[in-house]
């Protein structure tokens, strides 16, 4: 099993512990990662917005890099797979844009063909054989209860994201990460508004604090299910739920904080990496109490 | 120039929507400020057009998530509407400063974050300096889109 590895922007420069606990865990779990000289992917919440034909061009870009080494691509980001995956997608399908996206790289010495296809790491562990190795490396459990925030990009619109999943009324709603998590002996655990936005690009684009004020009221629904700990497959939405928090608790004095973990972390620690080796050290939110109290420092 | 946005969005599906409300009565962007809202955009674009709606600053508040045309009994691609309308607005302008700022750093590096001291940080997690992005390839294929239309960079 091999991948090309798109890092993207967010995590290799701001959450580079995510990179290292992706790494290792998918060392231990058999699945070979090249790194390529990957560009922005870019954000479907930014440049998409302003000019669709750069968005496409740079996400074909970022497509025939792959393809050229005949890789398909993992990503670890729910905005860089809607983007790869919606391009990707589009660049299939249309046979005019195609050719206009091909016009302008071939100046570049790249041809898109649409040969390869784009995941997200948690599709990547999602597979059985690698569920198995999982179970069979598996050193410990990690009794936590645990809320899951999948991030609207990941697999909205859905019949892009996940068009072989669709339901009758064309629905979609993840339940993956859930699965995955359980496998490691934590309790997922439902709460309203799990699939709504964690207010992201709301506050990168219009206004900070609207942003953070979703955040809130989701944290509110959070804790009355008394969830410990928050599981996140995005940096965006993981920057939103550890620095909400900490802009929020300025603001109101009583706000009780849950510790927000990126997937492959809480992977690490169940195959025995110490916190520090999957970088939970340099998290806002501290994790350090609630880890203690099931024996993991 | 100005896109013609109904080659983004079929104009006819704008008329499948009956305001029933849906899309924005699940709109998080719209509980906590002062949005536009997907029905609210549809009906302006119904009956003022869409010249008058790509002026709104209220276009902007959105959280890109989706959940409007996931809900919509209609199924009308109401996000390809939303792109098309603020790919226009910002032709003309109408672009949040946060936004403008962020993709003139996506032009000129390559990248949507500031990199700096990284080399440092990296290795405190063990991992090696980051490759270097293509950048003159990207800033020779962003002239060819035009960007530089809507943005200088």
């Amino acid at each position: 099993m091999k991948y090309a590895l798109y890092l993207g922007c967010a995590i290799p420069i701001k959450y580079p512990g995510f990179e290292a606990a992706t790494r290792k865990v998918c060392e231990r779990l058999n699945i070979d990662l090249v790194d390529l000289p990957f560009a922005c992917c870019p954000p479907p919440t930014s440049l998409k917005m302003v000019h669709y034909d750069s968005w496409l061009a740079l996400a074909a870009l970022n497509l025939c890099l792959a393809e050229e080494q005949g890789l398909d691509v993992m990503t670890l980001c729910s905005g860089c797979v809607n983007t790869l995956k919606e391009a990707n997608h589009t660049l299939k399908k249309s046979d005019s844009k195609r050719r206009k996206i091909n016009r302008i790289l071939e100046e570049q010495n790249h041809h898109y063909k649409g040969t390869i296809e784009v995941t997200h790491i948690l599709d990547v562990l999602y597979q059985d054989t690698v569920i198995e190795r999982l179970i069979k490396e598996k050193v410990r459990d990690i009794p936590v209860k645990i809320g899951c925030h999948y991030g609207c990009h990941y697999f909205r619109p859905p019949k892009i994201m996940y068009p072989e999943e669709l339901s009758e009324s064309e629905s979609y709603v993840p339940v993956r990460m859930d699965h995955l998590l359980s496998i490691i002996g934590m309790e997922p655990t439902e709460y309203s508004r799990k699939f709504l936005c964690c207010g992201s690009p709301l506050g990168a684009n219009a206004d900070q604090d609207a942003g953070y004020a979703i955040v809130k009221e989701k944290l509110r629904h959070i804790r009355e299910r008394e969830i410990e700990a928050l599981s996140v497959i995005c940096p965006s939405c993981f920057e939103q739920f550890d620095m909400g928090q900490i802009a929020l608790s300025r603001k109101f004095k009583d706000l009780v904080k849950v510790p927000t973990f990126y997937l492959t972390q809480l992977i690490g620690l169940s195959l025995g990496m110490s916190p520090k080796e999957v970088g939970t050290d340099v998290h806002r939110v501290k994790s350090k109490k609630l880890l203690e109290s099931i024996g993991i420092s | 120039m100005t896109v013609k946005i109904w080659n983004f969005f079929p104009r006819q599906a704008l008329y499948e929507c009956y305001q029933c409300a849906r899309c924005t009565g699940s709109c998080p962007a719209l509980e906590v400020a002062p949005a536009l809202g997907p029905r609210e955009t549809i009906l302006k674009c119904l009956n003022l057009g869409h010249d008058q709606v790509v002026e709104d600053e209220r276009l902007w508040v959105c959280c890109t998530c989706n959940v409007c045309e996931d809900r919509c009994p209609q199924k009308i691609p109401i996000s390809d509407l939303l792109v098309a309308l603020r790919n226009s607005a910002a032709r003309r302008g109408n672009i949040p400063d946060k936004l403008g700022i962020a993709i003139e750093l996506l032009a000129k590096t390559g990248r949507s974050m500031i990199v700096h001291q990284l080399d440092e940080m990296r290795a405190h997690h063990g991992l090696e300096p980051l490759l270097p992005v293509p950048i003159d390839e990207i800033r020779e294929i962003f002239k060819k889109t035009r960007l530089d239309e809507v943005i200088e960079f």
